[in-house]
């Protein structure tokens, strides 16, 4: 039999579980992450209207990356630690 | 979470946050950093950490006034273990011994920022005589200090487990399972027990030791992945002496391989080999340079592009979302011909020694060809590779891409016998590459076309242009390719600076 040493990675990492879903959007508290692509502002901006028009949120809280090009920093998530769910806006 | 700094010897954290600084005796920017961190040191507890030895940090403490308690690094293990690039470095740790933050060099505002984070007043003033910041130099453990010299052991460095091991079903042919499982679209070469171990030999570091964290899934590279991977590629054992190093240095955050790996982009880990190691490794640097020519340029870069795939998860159809991708995700590894033209390799050009051997990394695009058979002079190569420098990321956007420009030895010596300095040759590619302002008049809403207000117009042959490059430095030759022919070759950048790729070089 043969036998080989694995090359993949095999660090162990948590399991996060997933936040419960929301059953509705009336009066909960929104994030609109924003990544900082040109154009990702008109699509979050429209979003954020019809967020407020048509489902009746409470708030919505508008945050960006500093580049798209690199992960979040911890500052950014902090922003978003109190929001009931989160929309990313990627654009071109 | 903050990342927790390795425990320092006789060293507690209980007294709010430390700032633990590393520091050579010989260093003019650490010389230059110390009446500052006196300053801090009146108020809040500031560790200095020597690379060098007893005689010389007792000479420096009393040259220098030094207030703050100084210890020494035998056999920098200390050093090995934080594991700054450069000195002086700076790391502020919190009560519980993590890292909150990290600064290398000297440099006023951010001294002025620790200061606040310690809860203490500015310790630099804006017009005291001294330059408002300054690079310090490459950290010791980086460096062999004498020829011939193996670096240490590390010995404080994380752990990983060791790694698990395959057993492959009787009557499954161990080419075609590696090939499905490991591969990069090509066959490799299993990495059994034995090869792995002969891989290993080509290295004094224990195999459990953790070289790097490689994005984007932040896989833990211990030094026996990474054999393993190597002999995957093809490597001969001689080869980890090149393959550590280039393993940290694309896990070096300001080269952000996490957003090479992820873009739509064409980018892909451009290896840069310059000194000794090229002649020793056997890495080609003249004909064909680019493609299918040398052991060592092949087998390097895909072990490169291997780890990444498999220790980094950066797998194309997954977190590899690039539109097009690039043939460099096989292999993209060249050498600088250092002997054709009397100019200063690129490695010196970012300050190491000439018989220093040094490994350069550039997200870049596939090469980009440029002919000119007919200049006699400098101006005409030039130009020539002007008009293919101006359409690097998109014609029309300026200021905000950087190009590496791999001249070939035959273009490269049309400039140098003139005298024109490779810097020479640099500045000349800056001041002549623009794009002609009523280029934009009928362009509409064309890319490019947005950023004007932050253009800057230059002329260029009588014509009024915008700029194609913010500075000089935006632009690097590599001498590369075979003597006979004047194909040259421009190589486009990704997003770059601080929110995108830096350019980084290491040591080997």
């Amino acid at each position: 039999m043969t036998t080989l040493i694995n090359p993949m990675n095999e660090t162990s990492v948590g399991v996060a579980k997933p936040p419960v879903r929301l059953q509705g959007l009336e009066g909960c508290s929104i994030g609109l992450l924003d990544i900082s692509k040109p154009g990702g502002s008109i699509f979050l901006d429209r979003l954020e209207n019809l967020l407020k028009q048509r489902y009746a949120v409470g708030n919505v809280v508008r945050v960006s990356k500093p580049t798209f090009a690199k992960p979040a920093p911890e500052v950014v998530i902090e922003k978003l630690r109190a929001v009931d769910a989160v929309v990313e806006g990627l654009a071109d | 979470m903050s990342e927790l700094a390795p425990a320092i010897p006789g060293v507690e954290f209980r007294n709010g946050p430390t700032l633990v600084v590393f520091f050579e005796t010989d260093c003019p920017t650490c010389r230059g950093t110390v009446p500052y961190l006196n300053r801090l040191a009146c108020s809040a507890p500031v560790v200095g950490i020597s690379q060098d030895d007893e005689t010389a940090t007792r000479q420096f403490q009393e040259q220098l006034d030094v207030t703050f308690p100084v210890q020494l690094d035998p056999g920098l293990a200390l050093s090995r273990s934080f594991d700054p690039m450069f000195v002086p470095t700076m790391f502020l740790l919190d009560t519980d011994g993590r890292i909150l933050k990290t600064h290398c060099g000297f440099e006023k505002s951010a001294l002025n920022a620790l200061a606040a984070d310690m809860g203490c007043a500015r310790v630099a003033e804006e017009f005291d005589g001294a330059p408002s910041s300054k690079p310090g130099c490459m950290s010791r453990h980086l460096v062999p200090q004498a020829d011939g010299e193996r670096l240490a052991p590390i010995s404080k460095s994380p752990r990983a487990a060791a790694a698990s091991v395959i057993a492959i079903a009787d009557g499954e042919d161990e080419f075609e399972y590696c090939f499905r499982v490991f591969g990069d679209a090509l066959p490799v070469v299993p990495p059994t027990p034995e090869r792995v171990k002969r891989m290993l030999g080509g290295t004094d570091l224990d195999p459990a030791e953790i070289v790097a964290r490689v994005p984007p899934c932040y896989g833990e590279a211990s030094v026996e992945k990474i054999a393993a991977n190597a002999v995957m590629a093809g490597c001969e054992p001689k080869m980890m002496r090149v393959l550590l190093p280039l393993v940290r240095a694309v896990c070096d955050e300001r080269f952000n391989i996490h957003g090479v790996q992820a873009t739509t982009h064409f980018a892909a880990p451009l290896v840069i080999v310059n000194g000794p190691v090229r002649n020793e490794l056997g890495f080609a640097y003249r004909q064909n340079v680019f493609s299918n020519v040398a052991r060592a340029n092949s087998t390097l870069g895909r072990a490169l592009q291997l780890i990444l795939l498999n220790i980094g998860g950066g797998r194309p159809q997954g977190i590899d979302m690039s539109v097009l991708g690039n043939p460099g995700k096989f292999s993209y590894c060249i050498a600088e011909h250092e002997e054709s033209v009397p100019w200063e390799p690129l490695h010196v050009e970012r300050g190491l020694r000439p018989e220093q051997s040094a490994l350069t990394l550039f997200a870049g695009e596939p090469p980009h060809g440029v002919s000119e058979h007919n200049a006699r002079k400098p101006q005409g190569v030039l130009k020539a590779i002007c008009y293919a420098l101006r359409t690097v990321w998109t014609y029309r956007d300026c200021m905000r891409s950087e190009a590496i420009v791999v001249m070939c030895p035959e273009h490269a010596r049309t400039i140098a016998k003139t005298g024109w300095t490779k810097r020479q040759a640099r500045d000349y590619l800056y001041e002549n590459t623009g794009i002609p302002v009523r280029e934009y008049e009928t362009a509409g809403d064309a890319e490019g076309t947005r950023g004007v207000a932050g253009y800057k117009e230059i002329r260029i042959d009588g014509e009024l242009c915008y700029q194609k490059f913010r500075s000089p430095e935006d632009l690097r030759i590599v001498v590369a390719g075979g003597t006979a022919g004047k194909f040259s070759a421009v190589i486009g950048s990704w997003t770059v600076g601080p929110r995108g790729s830096q350019m980084v070089t290491y040591p080997i």
